[in-house]
């Protein structure tokens, strides 16, 4: 039962990589625009992710360091500095995002203005992150985030045709109204979503906060195992809901309250309201998750004290690090931005930090100076090997697939 | 750039065995975390300072090998990423008489705070976060 | 002087034929013990023909996985030697030149 109430991180994780703002958009636009042909993407990218997530959870467990002192020490000042640079601004992007994510979720619940909830949201992320204690914070964000199950339910009570879900999913091909650009432009930001490397930050970061040992290894594992493959679940019931409700009726997703479109259809108001309050979790989440990984990333590049085990006094640039995340990102909502436009755009800087953040993880977990007896498997090794590859092919094809397709439209 | 020459292989003789740890500058020790005697992180290694020769001069035979004085952090770390160099009055230098082990990371034998390389943490701390509410206290 | 002035100079025998450029400086704790730690002395430079660039940790002899990766860098990085402290007639920012009959050993480290 501990090791059951043991994997908040990995939902409260995989919640940032898959269901975030950016991604509950993301999703819905996919399935009402390509139904479930690009399934198999969010399979490949649930892989990836608890692989490499789960090795640097090891890093972090056997070794005690943390993903982004391990890409420093490995890659040097340069290439370190360009990837603390991409994840920087993917993180400020995002937080940008969520904070404005949590601000749409109560404007749909309550009819106020979103602009007006943006301060609230600023507020109780920086008092979360300030105050309250990372267990709490990963298991109350985790827990209520799941009501996002909300999505698997409703596509039950939709009575969808199974057989041609499945054919779409195990059968997939480019819609004929889509050219191949668009479909390949979103399998690499579906990929790319899974992926991010704020992940593998917060996760092994998580763990120095959560002082997992050797011993923990499993629940590690547990961790992943468990909180990826929901996240992607999570992902697909979305995808699929749309693919029901929103792709017959040629409808396409701009907003939150078109996501929501087939949950009420299905569930009415109640369902709605789990709805939104597994999006106000959801987006609360990837908010601390994305703030405390622009935290974490800096302090572990230049070597600054950090972690919320810590007082803030004894992490002192770590807290004004992100106290300037935070209002830099509400700086940006001023402007008047649509904040889930905000995060298509980290497409771009996901190509330069993902072979960066993903290279060096597997470098090190084969390192017996860090590693003891604990260095990678050959079969992980060959796998991981594989995934860099496909990173590599996705980093490169990103920015060229971007600029043909003008971002998916 | 001119090509190098490669030596032939069967000119490259076996290594001599060193006595004691061995230690590759760039491998063992560049980029690794700093940590204080509490385990507490202070910085990075930006760069190694070597004692002699004077640079450029010819190095008469006999003379004794450098040693690492100290290691380095501050604008050493922006100047390794885009060239240049500081003058040394610019170094913030933490003493190798410090440094107690090497390993994944550099351990020290002092506390943080009696280091000139925690100056700005320090200030942060005393000049911001500790002026907001609840910044000295444990999360709860 | 800092590191940072030797690594990635060039390296040219006593004639100024280039041999290639400094990839690692390398020490040995093996004075005896000062306060905490010995002194670290400087055995000699690593040169290697190619490129300066980071080995990524493939330099030491027991770390050879992921296979490709090992290979690559392996091959990057074919034909790096060491070159004792004695043998070093100028070192600077400008570049290291070494003595006439320098000795050239095996750079790998054992483990």
């Amino acid at each position: 039962m501990k090791r059951l109430l043991g994997v908040a991180l990995g939902i409260l994780t995989a919640i940032g990589g898959f269901v975030d703002i950016g991604d509950l958009v993301t999703n819905a636009v996919v399935g009402s625009r390509f139904g479930l042909s690009l399934a198999w993407v969010v399979l490949v990218g649930v892989v990836g992710i608890c692989l490499f997530a789960n090795m640097s959870g090891r890093v972090a467990a056997v070794s005690g360091r943390a993903t982004f002192e391990v890409i420093r020490e490995r890659m040097g000042a340069r290439a370190g500095l360009a990837n603390l640079t991409a994840s920087f601004l993917i993180n400020l992007m995002t937080v940008t995002a969520e904070i404005g994510g949590i601000a749409l979720a109560l404007q749909l619940a309550s009819g106020v203005s979103y602009m007006l909830w943006v301060p609230f949201a600023l507020i109780a992320v920086w008092l979360v992150i300030w105050r309250v204690k990372f267990s709490i914070m990963e298991n109350v964000t985790g827990l209520v985030g799941l009501s996002l199950v909300v999505f698997a339910v409703a596509l039950f009570l939709l009575k969808p045709d199974w057989g041609s879900l499945a054919s779409q999913a195990l059968h997939p091909s480019v819609p004929s109204e889509e050219g191949p650009g668009t479909y390949w432009y979103y399998a690499i930001a579906l990929f790319g979503a899974a992926m991010t490397p704020y992940e593998v930050f917060f996760f092994s970061s998580g763990a120095v906060e959560e002082r997992w040992k050797v011993k923990d290894l499993v629940q590690s594992r547990i961790n992943v195992l468990l909180g990826f493959p929901l996240g992607g679940f999570l992902s697909l019931a979305i995808a699929a809901c749309a693919a029901v409700v929103l792709l017959p009726a040629g409808i396409s997703v701009t907003t939150l309250s078109q996501v929501a479109l087939p949950v009420i259809q299905a569930g009415g108001q109640l369902a709605l309201a789990v709805l939104i309050l597994g999006v106000v979790a959801a987006t609360f989440g990837a908010a601390l998750e994305t703030t405390l990984s622009s935290g974490y990333t800096l302090a572990q590049f230049f070597g600054w004290s950090w972690g919320k085990f810590r007082r803030p006094a004894e992490a002192a640039r770590f807290h004004v690090a992100m106290i300037v995340v935070l209002l830099a990102g509400v700086a940006v909502l001023a402007t008047g931005v649509d904040p889930i436009l905000v995060t298509e755009y980290s497409v771009v800087f996901s190509a330069i930090a993902l072979p960066l953040t993903y290279l060096p993880i597997l470098i090190v977990a084969n390192d017996p100076q860090y590693m003891g007896k604990h260095v990678n498997g050959r079969a992980v090794n060959i796998v991981a090997f594989v995934y860099l590859v496909i990173i590599l092919v996705a980093s490169v094809a990103a920015i060229p697939l971007m600029i043909a397709t003008g971002a998916g439209a | 750039m001119r090509k190098a020459k490669p030596l032939p292989a069967q000119d490259i003789k076996p290594a001599p065995r060193q006595a004691g740890l061995v230690l590759d500058a760039q491998l063992h020790l560049l980029d690794r975390q700093i940590l204080d005697v509490d385990g507490v992180p202070v910085t990075t290694v930006d760069d190694v300072e070597l004692s002699g020769p004077a640079p450029g001069e010819p190095i008469p035979e006999g003379t004794e090998a450098p040693h690492i004085t100290a290691l380095l952090t501050g604008a050493v770390l922006g100047t390794r990423i885009f060239g240049g160099r500081p003058p040394s009055s610019r170094f913030i230098r933490i003493p190798w008489e410090v440094v107690a082990g090497v390993d994944t990371v550099v351990s020290l034998g002092v506390r943080a705070n009696s280091l000139d390389a925690s100056w700005l943490e320090r200030w942060m701390r005393d000049q911001i976060i500790a002026k907001i509410p609840g910044g000295r206290h444990d999360p709860e | 002087m800092i590191l940072n002035d030797l690594l990635g100079t060039d390296v040219v025998d006593s004639t100024g034929q280039r041999l290639g450029e400094v990839s690692d400086v390398r020490f040995a704790l093996d004075a005896a013990p000062a306060q905490l730690l010995s002194r670290a002395r400087m055995v000699g430079v690593v040169v290697c023909p190619r490129t300066a660039t980071s080995f990524l940790g493939y330099e030491r002899m027991d770390v050879n996985q992921p296979w490709p990766l090992a290979q690559l860098l392996r091959w990057r990085h074919r034909g790096s030697f060491l070159v004792l402290w004695e043998d070093i007639a100028v070192m600077g920012p400008d570049g290291v030149r070494l003595r006439s009959e320098f000795t050239a050993y095996e750079s790998t480290l054992p483990r």
